[in-house]
């Protein structure tokens, strides 16, 4: 459903960011992007959901595919109608209003008033937490509740792609473990693709299909979940090592990440 | 190709640290310095006096306006009642029988004093409600200066200014005057160009970036704005001082209205919020494009022989000359300023096309 072929991104005109990155997400699938920090998976999601230009950002090269229709010429907002929804890393709800307001924020592409209550119903049964602070102000929402409420406020869209950015960030593990939980059920039972971006390797890896290991601005490997669970590399850089050590085969150099390169 | 950066090393810190590490920004930088300095021997006197000489004292009027918005944030739409405390206090020192380099300190101080105090009342609030009020600072400052005629002598009254004088030494000629206003633009320029490398630099626009995030290091946000606001109010005066005896070389209060004000901020953001160079280009556009349009469009009309009325004509250049600052900021939101840096970062990356 979502295709990116060969794309570059340069920043401020001179800096290039992402070195030609392809990826594929299938219509109900679940993809995530792996890797350390900085290595350009939040800026391939901004490639996507359009939100480069306020950092003066540009895709410069290759295509940006949508059911097979090169979108990277729309804005942001028409890319939401297309069905394309980001949610941000640190969540930015709208503080002053609640987060009833804020669901309905997110409902401008559709007319009629009964699809939206059916649609606030919905989300509300996904974050049952959020149904006990509907009226609170989104400010002052714990952190937790915040990251329900911005997944939820793009679940208003009706997207057929979400992309998430950190969803983990900063939460505590069981917390994450419901969130977690949410997507997959989403994802299941909507059919919608899920884009996933997490530091939380082992977390994502449980509710994904296929993953992407993203390095320095370029996809350095790629794989089905449990291939890349099982790869020794992705076991030593990204979920904190195999285990226990056996000491009478302890290698004498630290493994290093040789498809850099 | 110009500012080739291979085989350029700094070996010791004071190298590295130093304001241009790339000698194509030094040289060019010789240059320009050479050519303003030498601008008295091969411009007429109408390009020095009303061209070159309002440029250089309405970029130092920037750069000090630029310390305060730029770098900490904060709008204030009163810069010319700033000037004009400043142009007085300094004119009635003078007339006091202090020398020059005195009265402008007072001129300064008396404009970092008001300025400040304004400044403190004004900082409870921030934004859009700061603008307001340093709007009120403006009508206030004008309406006093109008209404006590021992600071302006009555509201139709011009006050003379005193002969310029360099440690006693009169100075009557227009190169003079020009280098004496070249030298406060100069000093002005280098205080602002290591204001960003030292503390008190950052701790300006951690203030302006995220105030709350700024407390929450140590760096207290009220008293950094209050600063802010006392060296670019004493900027700000020392050069409303020059301004009188430079330039105008008698004062009256209509030129220190809120327009004056208005289009010192115009400078600011045309040129580049936060930058030097941006202040030279936006004091630059802002002053002289009306200027050239104006001729341009004059000895249009006459040379394609039409026949306009003059009312049309006056209007003409003034269209232009929005457009121009639209266009410009379309282009590049971020300023004149930007366009240089981005025309600059493309021949430091040539012959590639990224860094990385």
């Amino acid at each position: 459903m979502l295709k990116l072929e060969n794309i570059e991104v340069v920043y401020d005109h001179v800096f290039l960011a992402i070195k030609g990155i392809s990826l594929e997400v299938a219509e109900g699938g679940a993809v995530a992007l792996l890797g350390s920090n900085g290595a350009g998976k939040s800026t391939t999601l901004k490639a996507i959901s359009g939100l480069l230009a306020p950092e003066r950002g540009e895709v410069t090269r290759g295509e940006v595919l949508f059911k097979g229709r090169d979108f990277k010429r729309l804005s942001a907002p028409e890319r939401v109608r297309l069905g394309i929804v980001h949610v941000l890393e640190g969540r930015h709800v709208f503080g002053h209003l609640t987060p009833l307001e804020n669901l309905i924020a997110a409902t401008s592409m559709h007319r009629s008033r009964a699809k939206i209550d059916g649609l606030v119903e919905k989300v509300l049964t996904y974050f049952p937490r959020l149904k006990q602070r509907i009226n609170a102000k989104a400010g002052y929402l714990s952190g937790g509740e915040q990251q329900m409420l911005a997944i939820g406020r793009a679940l208003m869209t009706e997207p057929k792609l979400l992309m998430l950015d950190e969803p983990s960030l900063g939460l505590a593990p069981l917390l994450v473990e419901e969130i977690f939980e949410i997507i997959a059920r989403v994802n299941r039972e909507t059919r919608m693709s899920v884009l996933l971006v997490e530091q939380n390797a082992t977390a994502a890896l449980s509710i994904v299909e296929h993953a992407y290991l993203i390095e320095n601005g370029r996809i350095v490997m790629s794989g089905s979940a449990d291939t890349m669970r099982s790869n020794p590399d992705v076991q030593e850089f990204y979920l904190g090592g195999a285990g226990r050590v056996d000491y009478r085969n302890v290698k004498h150099y630290r493994r290093r990440k040789r498809w850099l390169a | 190709m110009l500012y080739r950066l291979a085989g350029i090393r700094h070996t010791t810190y004071r190298s590295a640290r130093q304001l241009f590490p790339i000698p194509f920004d030094r040289k060019l930088l010789g240059f320009v310095i050479l050519l303003g300095v030498a601008a008295p021997f091969y411009l007429s006197p109408l390009h020095l006096n009303s061209y070159l000489l309002p440029w250089v004292i309405w970029t130092t009027a920037a750069l000090g306006l630029n310390l305060l918005m730029g770098w900490a944030g904060q709008v204030h739409l009163g810069y010319a009642a700033v000037m004009a405390i400043g142009a007085y206090a300094a004119i009635h020192a003078t007339r006091f029988g202090l020398p020059l380099e005195a009265a402008l300190l007072v001129g300064g101080l008396a404009s970092s004093v008001i300025g400040l105090a304004f400044g403190a009342a004004a900082l409870r609030v921030k934004g859009l409600y700061l603008a307001v009020t340093t709007l009120a600072m403006q009508s206030i400052v004008d309406w006093t200066i109008v209404h006590v005629p021992a600071i302006s002598g009555g509201s139709q009254a011009t006050l003379q200014a005193p002969t310029l004088r360099l440690f006693g030494l009169p100075i009557e000629t227009d190169a003079g005057r020009y280098w004496y206003a070249l030298g406060l633009c100069a000093i002005v320029t280098v205080f602002l160009l290591n204001v960003s490398r030292t503390s008190f630099g950052r701790a300006l626009v951690a203030v302006r970036e995220k105030d709350f995030a700024a407390a929450i290091i140590g760096v207290s946000p009220f008293k950094f704005k209050l600063l802010a606001f006392w060296c670019s109010s004493f900027i700000g005066g020392v050069t409303g001082a020059i301004l009188a005896f430079c330039y105008y070389r008698a004062i009256t209060p209509e030129q220190f209205h809120l327009e004056v004000s208005i289009q010192v901020v115009a400078m600011v953001i045309v040129g580049g919020l936060g930058s030097v160079l941006g202040s030279y280009f936006g004091a630059g556009l802002v002053l002289l494009a009306p200027i050239f349009l104006n001729n341009w469009v004059a000895s249009l009309a006459s040379a394609l022989n039409l026949s306009l009325q003059t009312d049309v004509l006056s209007q003409i250049p003034l269209v232009l000359y929005g457009g121009l600052i639209v266009g410009f900021l379309l282009f590049e939101p971020l300023g004149l300023a930007k366009i240089y840096d981005n025309v600059r970062n493309y021949f430091l990356v040539w012959p590639f096309r990224h860094a990385r």
